[in-house]
């Protein structure tokens, strides 16, 4: 299982979320990035990802079911790789 | 219409991957659209 799912990680400051009937579009200020994310449950558990512990208790928040954790912890190491989403520092304020 | 869970030649249906879930575009194509 991916170790990401242990960790603490947030959305960057510098992105921003559209809400769309698909899901999402991110999109970042800095690096002028722009992510499609294609599921509400995605979009959910990225909102959720600073106001939990780890990733997998954002997903677990967000209904993603166990089954979907490693196509989902894929999908944010993508997001990651934009920074989109970035590691959370311990005691950082979403 | 083919029925999916009939049709032998259709193919299963596939693992949830992360090309599922996000779509990263190109800034530069989506202009007057965004």
């Amino acid at each position: 299982m991916d170790p990401l799912l242990g960790e603490p990680w947030t959305l960057s400051p510098a992105v921003a979320l559209r809400p769309e009937p698909f899901g999402a579009l991110a999109y970042h200020f800095g690096n002028r990035k722009l992510t499609f994310l294609k599921r509400p449950d995605l979009v959910a558990t990225v909102r959720a990802l600073g106001e939990q512990p780890d990733v997998r208790s954002a997903l677990v928040a967000a209904g993603v079911p166990v089954s979907q954790h490693a196509a989902y912890a894929a999908a944010l190491r993508g997001l990651a790789a934009t920074d989109m989403i970035r590691p959370r520092v311990e005691g950082e304020v979403a | 219409m083919a029925d999916p869970v009939t049709d032998p030649t259709l193919p299963e249906p596939q693992e949830l991957v992360a090309e599922d879930l996000i779509e990263e575009v190109s800034i530069d194509g989506m202009c007057g659209v965004y």
